[in-house]
């Protein structure tokens, strides 16, 4: 499998150490019924047939971490983005 | 009070041995000793403030993407979304600059690999496509040699590279080297 | 050494070299150019192996990679390899092969008799004959199994032969230099675009080296050899031979093994034996050819029956007759073209059997050939034992006779190559036209032509690669460069193999699978058992297993299978293939880096030091680390950690602490981060102030634990253990990027800029002092403990010197720049000498750290909490961090957890031991009385007795009780005392000093 890394470029598999669904936001602590919140975000994973957006790291590469979106029956790489970037953009955050 | 303490490369000869085959050199390898190196990160808000300083200070335009440039005896290359590794042949205050600086310049050994059989010997460690098709010089990446994390980038077209390697690794990416190189006549100095 | 059936003419081969080699130990000659196959041929040496199972006689079947007969043992000693293919091994000056599966020579094979136990050897036979009594199977059974049915012996020395793996990139890779892939590769090659070419074979060319064709007006294998010569002028295309590409992988990844070495006795200095390329391709066209099949008639596996194109390619490719007196059996028109090739070589050809009806191409040949012709008939039956007398015939009237010969050719048609296609799961298509699977899906970017898509005249296969060569090329921006292909002189063969499968066997066994010894018999069998999916089949009969794979044999096994239960061939399956397409030694997967080379090795800087110290090392992940340092009179490890562990508490010692994991943390939103990532707090501490961290995972358990010191308004210093270095580097550029995206905040790792020394004891400030440049205050006012100041040490060297402790004694950390370590650990040496200073290891560490009560990795071991850690006070209230929300839930504040505690035994001259069980006194010794565990045990010279840490339920409350520690595995069972988990100085004076 090869993953085009927005910054350094395609890259092997072997660069990149995946963490998983990239849908799952970290839930606000303060707010009512936040353990049963966060029980699901830690534990509770759907398992497609198809396209998913998962967090991968191009960790021998420039760190970056990455929302990949994957075909999980062929393997094919679709989207890459940064997930700063992702994650800026949906104003998630502790703040 | 104590005596000066001196400075040692972490290429000690029964760690990294020297090695040179008879007849033409087709891959040469040296350390490249007495750098001055940074990392640097833009801080946030403060990005185009430090391309200004970097211009100023080394009349170079920081590069977006992975790729170095140079000027004199100072150079710069893309680590990263807003990082980068300053690299400098003469002692130089990088820690001045208004980003995030730290000092590398003992956290890094850098290895010069050169000659018409480099490209081969790198093959045998690096997946990076080196043909000069697809990287040349001032072109930069970050992979790994075999297992070993590398910063590297392209000098000429002798060709000539040069790796950055964490200084605890160097000696093991060394040997590697200089096992992969031998077959293809290598000469492998730690110091000229 | 006369070569008997060495044609007087033709052939591959250089006939001025003789080449000698042995074979079960006579020797015999060949040429260069021969495989071992080719030269044992025409030695007339017909009897090569033994048969898996049954130890029948064997020959050579096939001339390439999907031999399953002619099996040997190649070379001796440590170079001594198994199961390599006579067909295939390259002949060079003084190979030395042995034919293996033979007891106790191969003309005189005593386990022969298991041809007469076959009613036991059956299909089946592991899971029926031995099921009882069991208790026989490990010493009866099995050790009799493996005597008897099995393979060549591995090599029992380490393999002395470096190997290599290399990556390369292409636009375009062509696998197979037959003549499609020839014609592939020069369409691309000539647009400029970066091509590689790979062949398994030593020679190009495919079957244009194996029959007498003919292209452009001039033979075929001349124009082959023009091919290559053109290919290796192109300065982006790359030639590998003896290059077998074994599996297709996800994003045009290929993988292929190269061998370098394996037709030279031993490789050249520096050279691998075998090179792994990882190639990765923009496209691919592959050019595999195809694979003749076997019919199943008795005794079709005697040595002399061969594949008719495989008797072809030993006439014309080698210049060797196979026999002289031969029969031709074949269901498709490759007949003729063998019948013509073995009468030009002046071979007497007996009998013409075509499965069909009238064939009109096949009449002129035997006519030519003074063949007796019979159509619609069959072989029933070869004979001979250990190499073919004759073989009876029966004819399209049920009529049978006997012929005399010395070789039967067997052609039942050809199955394209489609391997390769299947990897990524493409399904392959069942084509009634062809009577053969040709490729369904292909891995993407992937174009598949001549033989391998079913395309099987010459023409059409040139014509399909020239094509397809320039598309590929097309495709990544490369055009212009042109290549026509010659004219071929085809004529209108007809390859597809129509039937029948199976000759109705009267005497003797019919072979579907060679290698594995699976007969039609055994087909039927699985048939009547109910194993009659084509799954259930190799799994039951072992069909297509072992190191062909079933290439010769799987497409026949289906359609038996299919004929005996009335299914189409599709409707009863279809086997799909994983890499790697022919065997792949594992030192090629291993590549160069292997035994100490096969992990880097980091050196921290004071090593080279210690090693003159005569320190003994141990390894902590990819580091060396000085475990302790013995002097002369020591006897073991203990007495001298002892030592280290005495000399610390009263004088001073020093340990390299650079294996730390560092972090330098900047930014004006640092000390926020810091607070998310750690349970306790760091935005509030006052610059030049340092504190013990611990972070969580989100489930609520430790992670990682290390100090935080502050250099500045928003610069921090954070430690992680040696351990977890690059996994907590990762987790915090998630927390950065992914969870605090809008945090101004910048992660360097500097773990390997600093040196760091622990120097530690009541006399550390005296060392301090003396290395110290001038002016600085080394004072407790100055540096009071958890203070971080810079300074210059010895004259100018900058440095950070840090007032923690691990080992609960007075305590500094001074870090230099590396390439100053190896100064600084002599120079503390020279410091500390008249303060009677000795360097102590990671045993005295731990020993140390152990009465102190400070946890560590057994303590940080993936189950623990903060509070589980006695760590649980120092989780702010005042924020949140990772993990905290879940660290909360029930199950993990359940106060009846087992919390960190320190044990004692009763018995202080009894011995604690790390993963001892706890259970109540007077308590059974069982799960559901199981309390806890111990975690980490040291000798305590501060208490003269073992003292140990470990998690006890509810142990906080239990201090003083007793209870056992039961470690089953060592018969360990010893009553300890509960104490508090800290053995010296408990009120934590001296770390103030
Ligand atoms: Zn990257």
């Amino acid at each position: 499998m090869r993953i085009p890394c927005p910054y350094c470029g395609v890259r092997g598999l072997d660069e990149f150490a995946y963490l998983g669904d990239a849908t799952l936001i970290r839930p606000d602590p303060a707010a009512p019924g936040a353990e049963a919140a966060f029980h699901d975000y830690v534990y509770l994973r759907d398992n497609p047939a198809g396209l998913h957006r998962e967090l991968w790291q191009h960790a021998s590469g420039c760190q970056s971490w990455l929302v990949v979106t994957r075909d999980t029956r062929t393997h094919a790489i679709g989207r890459v983005e940064v997930a700063r970037d992702v994650a800026a953009a949906r104003g998630s955050g502790a703040e | 009070m104590a005596e000066p303490l001196v400075a040692r490369s972490a290429l000690r000869p029964h760690v990294a041995p020297h090695a040179s085959a008879a007849g033409a050199h087709g891959v040469t390898l040296r350390e490249v000793e007495n750098l001055t190196l940074a990392s640097v990160a833009a801080l946030r808000g403060r990005e185009a403030e430090l391309v200004q300083a970097v211009r100023a200070a080394y009349g170079l335009d920081l590069p977006t993407g992975p790729a170095r440039v140079a000027s004199g005896k100072v150079a710069f290359v893309g680590a990263g979304p807003g990082k980068w590794l300053a690299v400098s042949s003469a002692p130089t205050e990088f820690s001045t600059l208004p980003a995030a600086v730290a000092d590398q310049s003992d956290g890094r050994t850098v290895l010069r690999v050169s000659g018409p059989k480099a490209r081969e010997t790198l093959a045998t460690l690096i997946q990076l496509d080196l043909h000069p098709r697809t990287f040349g010089p001032g072109d930069a990446a970050m992979t790994h040699a075999a297992s070993i994390a590398v910063h590297l980038w392209q000098v000429d077209d002798a060709p000539t590279y040069e790796i950055a390697t964490f200084r605890t690794f160097a000696a093991t990416l060394w040997r590697w080297i200089v096992e992969a190189g031998q077959a293809r006549g290598l000469d492998a100095r730690a110091e000229d | 050494m006369s070569q008997p059936n060495r044609l007087a003419s033709g052939g591959l081969i250089d006939r001025t070299r003789p080449l000698a080699f042995t074979f079960d130990g006579r020797t015999y000659s060949g040429h260069p150019g021969d495989t071992l196959a080719s030269a044992l041929l025409a030695n007339g040496v017909t009897l090569v192996g033994r048969s898996f199972k049954y130890h029948r006689p064997r020959g050579v079947l096939t001339a390439g990679s999907e031999e399953p007969n002619a099996l040997v043992e190649l070379r001796t000693g440590a170079r001594r390899e198994p199961n390599v293919k006579a067909t295939v091994a390259e002949l060079y000056a003084g190979l030395e092969a042995s034919s293996q599966n033979r007891f106790p020579s191969l003309a005189f094979d005593l386990l022969a008799v298991n041809q007469l136990a076959s009613p036991v050897f059956v299909a089946g036979f592991y899971y029926k004959t031995f099921m009882w009594p069991a208790k026989l199977w490990e010493k009866l059974y099995e050790p009799l199994i493996r005597r008897a049915a099995g393979l060549g012996r591995a090599a029992e020395a380490a393999d002395p032969d470096p190997y290599e793996k290399t990556t390369a990139h292409c636009d375009v890779l062509v696998i197979g230099g037959g003549p499609a892939g020839l014609a592939a590769a020069l369409a691309a090659g000539r647009t400029g675009a970066r091509v590689i070419l790979a062949d398994e074979d030593f020679a190009l060319g495919g079957r244009l080296i194996a029959e007498r064709r003919e292209l452009g007006g001039q033979s075929a294998a001349r124009w082959a050899d023009e091919a290559e010569a053109e290919l290796a002028n192109l300065p982006e295309v790359t030639v590998l031979r003896r290059t077998s590409v074994l599996g297709a992988y996800d994003g045009g990844v290929y993988g292929a093994v190269e061998r370098v070495s394996d037709h030279l006795r031993e490789p050249a200095p520096h050279q691998p034996r075998q090179r792994f390329w990882r190639i990765v391709a923009k496209r691919a066209v592959l050019a595999a050819g195809a694979l003749e099949r076997p019919i199943a008639f008795g005794g079709n596996d005697t040595p002399g029956v061969m594949f008719a194109g495989a008797v072809r390619a030993y006439l014309n490719r080698y210049g060797v007759a196979p026999g002289r007196r031969a029969v031709v059996y074949a269901n498709n028109d490759d007949a003729a073209r063998t019948v013509a090739d073995l009468n030009a070589a002046g071979c007497e050809l007996v009998a013409v059997v075509d499965a069909r009806g009238d064939s009109p191409a096949l009449h002129a040949a035997a006519r030519t050939a003074g063949a007796l012709l019979v159509f619609g008939g069959a072989v029933a039956r070869a004979y001979g034992g250990q190499s073919v007398k004759g073989c009876e015939i029966v004819d399209a009237r049920g009529g049978s006779f006997n012929v005399a010969c010395d070789l039967v050719a067997v052609s039942g048609g050809w199955n394209p190559t489609i391997h390769l296609t299947t990897h990524l799961g493409g399904r392959p298509q069942w084509r009634d036209d062809l009577a053969a699977f040709a490729p369904g899906g292909t891995p993407p970017g992937m174009t598949v032509v001549g033989a391998a898509a079913g395309a099987f005249g010459l023409g059409e296969a040139l014509a399909a690669g020239a094509q397809a060569g320039a598309e590929a090329a097309n495709d990544c921006g490369f055009s212009g460069g042109t290549f026509d292909p010659p004219r071929a002189d085809d004529d209108s063969g007809e390859t597809r193999g129509l039937g029948p499968w199976r000759v109705p066997a009267k005497r003797g066994k019919a072979f579907v699978d060679f290698q594995n010894d699976v007969t039609v018999k055994d087909v039927e069998l699985a048939a009547r058992e109910g194993f009659r999916s084509v799954e259930h089949l190799k799994r039951y009969t072992t069909l297509g297993m072992a190191t062909d794979q079933g290439k010769t044999a799987n497409v026949l096994g289906l359609a038996l299978m299919a004929e005996i239960t009335g299914r189409s061939i599709p409707a009863t399956g279809l086997t799909l293939t994983r890499p790697p397409f022919t065997p792949v030694a594992l030192g090629a997967l291993g590549g160069a880096h292997r035994a100490k080379e096969f992990k880097p090795t980091r050196l921290p800087p004071s090593h080279f030091w210690a090693e003159e110290q005569g320190a003994v090392f141990v390894e902590t992940g990819l580091w060396m680390r000085a475990a302790y340092f013995p002097r002369a009179g020591e006897t073991d490890w203990l007495e001298t950690t002892i030592r280290e562990v005495e000399t610390v508490r009263t004088k001073v010692g020093v340990y390299d602490a650079s294996t730390l994991g560092k972090i330098d943390v900047q930014g004006a939103d640092a000390g926020a981060f810091l607070d998310h990532v750690y349970i306790n707090t760091f935005s509030t501490m006052p610059i030049g102030k340092a504190r013990y961290g611990l972070m969580l995972r989100e489930d609520g358990i430790a992670m990682d634990d290390g100090t935080v010191a502050r250099l500045g308004e928003t610069h921090y210093y954070v430690t992680t253990s040696t351990a977890h270095a690059a996994s907590v580097m990762r987790h915090l550029e998630y927390c950065r990027q992914w969870l605090f995206p809008h945090l101004d905040v910048h992660l360097s790792s500097i773990t390997d800029q600093w040196a760091k020394y622990a120097i530690a004891g009541p006399r550390s400030r005296d060392v301090v002092a003396a290395l110290a440049d001038d002016g600085f205050d080394v004072s407790d006012a100055g540096l009071p403990y958890l203070g971080v100041k810079e300074l210059t040490v010895c004259g100018g060297t900058r440095a950070r010197l840090f007032r923690l402790s691990f080992s609960g004694e007075m305590a500094f950390e001074l870090a230099v720049p590396a390439r100053y370590g190896d100064a600084l650990i002599r120079a503390i040496m020279a410091a500390g000498e008249p303060f009677g200073i000795c360097p102590y290891g990671a045993e005295a560490l731990s020993v140390m750290r152990i009465e102190k009560g400070h946890a560590a990795a057994a303590e940080l071991n993936g189950q623990t909490t903060a509070a589980d850690l006695g760590l649980g006070g120092m989780m702010s209230k005042k924020k949140d961090c990772i993990g905290k929300v879940l660290s909360q839930r029930e199950g993990l504040a359940d106060p009846a957890r087992p919390r960190l505690v320190g044990f004692k035994p009763v018995d202080r001259s009894q011995r604690l031991r790390g993963g001892a069980h706890f259970v109540p006194r007077g308590a059974a010794v069982t799960a559901a009385n199981d309390e806890g565990y111990m975690t980490s045990v040291a000798y305590s010279p501060s208490n003269g007795c073992w003292v140990g840490l470990g998690f006890l339920a509810r142990g906080q409350e239990r201090i003083g009780e007793i209870v056992r520690a039961v470690d089953p595995v060592r018969d360990g069972d010893v009553e300890v005392e509960v104490v508090a988990p800290v053995f010296v100085d408990p009120e934590g004076v001296r770390v103030r000093g």
